[in-house]
């Protein structure tokens, strides 16, 4: 049975359909806060705005936070309302897309670091083309995964699993480039590094978005695609299209 | 496949539980519902219901009052029989014979298909005459046989080491849980092929209900177990396979563990998430 996008007020029980309308609302405004650590960690590093870094850096500790506080309601809810079907899938959904948020969080805290350093090193090293480019993909990424979950659009997740494989690809051309970069010019080597790291977290952040979009469709259509390739996610999605 | 089995140092299919793979169509097949229809009166209480119980497994009515799960469940032993207007067309087989043949001797369907009821019913007599009570109206008389089948029958119904030093007390003495656990001993002792139980567990305190899931669970070795519930958590604890049931219709049926986490009809869905139908 698909879940019903109307459904969390249905419940005879009011108090249930406010817990759960309530840890919803958490996880996005939660998901909301590590959009934006995930936009200021890209600006801080290609602007050099060292400040905006040490901001953002100080966000990701009420991300923590917001991840324990999520999960404990998640237990509760578990252990006082025993949910079943869509009400359990959504529990489950909710607690593994809060870790992948944090975790997220996490990569654009690391990010921050490294700008700091760049900033501190003074030059602009090379790569930052590569930086953008896949910062992009990524910021947009995040946003679609936290739009899907807001909308339950399984189409939308379907979309950021397909955009992780771009970052992938991209993630590859670039780390040949910056190695083609150091063996250039051995002096670039410290600052070419930073930059690898940077697009390692990027990197990182995209696979957290895909497993949220994983999640998501595991919540909507019952189906686990988390270690499934396009085609079978695709398959859950659109179960309609049969297997052509 | 092979290659497989080569990279994963451990055999991870090994770690699911058993029940992961349950499947329908793999099951021998205990007793048959063919298209039964039950009325009282004018009044249809059952429309035509289809559906396979399988053998040595716990199956779970659940739905909500009124639905027809208990009626459905008491045309397993043509309880329904004695209920005045109540009129009945389709078929139940039990081994390839249909139940409600004029030439099936009732008697015995329900010593082949026994009965527990919501209530504990003992009998105003002692516990070892309430096992062997049974027993005795089959026409058993040697002691040694009854002493057996009494002692293995509450030994089944995890009784005996309450009441061993006592079997000749009166059965009024004993708890709520206790009786219960007495009335399935006593309807376990004759050896019953299929047991069904209704609500067994509603007028019971919790531990004295986990007892009885207990021996559900340790039942469904040598029984085909037929439980109606309106407690979804124990449906979904007991049972291998569950059916929900809605104004006398079947709306689902499959196996327990995907109709609770994810089931194929919104009016499944609805019903077990507690939401307004």
């Amino acid at each position: 049975m698909e879940l019903n996008t109307e459904n969390y007020s249905t419940h005879i029980s009011q108090q249930f359909n406010e817990e759960l309308e309530q840890i919803r609302t958490q996880l996005l405004t939660m998901g909301g806060m590590v959009e934006r650590q995930v936009h200021d960690c890209i600006d801080a590093l290609l602007n050099g705005d060292a400040e905006l870094a040490e901001q953002s850096r100080k966000v990701d500790k009420q991300t923590n936070d917001m991840e324990v506080m999520i999960d404990e309601q998640c237990t509760t809810i578990i252990a006082r309302r025993q949910p079943a079907a869509s009400d359990l899938r959504l529990i489950i959904a909710v607690s593994k897309a809060v870790s992948d948020l944090e975790r997220m969080g996490d990569e654009a805290s690391r990010i921050c670091r490294h700008a700091i350093e760049l900033v501190d090193e003074g030059e602009s090293p090379r790569g930052y083309q590569e930086v953008r480019h896949i910062g992009n993909l990524v910021r947009e990424m995040v946003k679609d995964v936290l739009t899907a979950f807001a909308r339950n659009d399984t189409e939308l997740a379907y979309r950021v699993a397909k955009m992780d494989k771009s970052v992938d690809q991209e993630y590859r051309s670039a780390m040949r480039s910056l190695a083609t970069f150091m063996m250039e010019d051995p002096r670039s080597i410290s600052s070419v590094m930073n930059v690898i790291w940077v697009l390692r977290s990027l990197e990182r952040i995209s696979e957290h978005a895909r497993s949220m979009a994983a999640h998501l469709i595991y919540l909507v259509s019952g189906t686990d695609v988390r270690h499934g390739s396009l085609k079978q996610i695709k398959k859950a999605v659109r179960p309609e299209d049969g297997d052509a | 496949m092979t290659s497989e089995a080569k990279t994963h140092a451990i055999d991870i299919s090994s770690m699911q539980r058993d029940n992961r793979v349950l499947n329908l169509a793999d099951e021998t097949i205990a007793l048959e519902v063919k298209d039964l229809r039950l009325s009282y009166g004018d009044n249809e209480a059952l429309h035509g219901i289809d559906m396979h119980i399988p053998k040595n497994r716990v199956t779970a009515f659940i739905g909500p009052s009124g639905c027809g799960k208990s009626t459905l469940l008491r045309c397993f032993n043509r309880m329904n029989d004695l209920v005045d207007d109540c009129n009945i067309t389709g078929q139940i087989m039990l081994d390839d014979a249909n139940i409600y043949e004029r030439s099936v001797d009732i008697a015995e369907l329900r010593r082949r298909v026994g009965m527990v009821f919501q209530k504990p019913n003992p009998f105003p007599k002692s516990i070892y005459e309430n096992v062997a009570y049974g027993l005795r109206i089959q026409g058993v008389t040697k002691k040694r046989v009854i002493d057996e089948t009494v002692e293995w029958a509450l030994k089944s119904a995890a009784l005996w080491d309450e009441v061993k030093d006592r079997l000749h007390e009166s059965a009024l003495g004993m708890s709520g849980g206790q009786q219960q656990r007495l009335v399935i001993a006593r309807t376990i002792a004759v050896k019953p092929e299929v047991l069904l139980l209704d609500e067994p567990a509603s007028a019971l305190d919790p531990i004295s209900t986990l007892k009885i899931e207990e021996l559900i669970h340790e039942l469904k070795k040598d029984f085909t177990i037929v439980i109606v519930t309106h407690n979804m958590q124990q449906a979904a604890r007991v049972s291998d396979y569950t059916a929900f049931m809605y104004m006398g219709d079947l709306i689902e049926f499959g196996v327990t563990d995907t109709l609770f986490t994810n089931p194929e009809k919104k009016q499944t869905e609805d019903y077990i998430t507690g939401r307004y139908g």
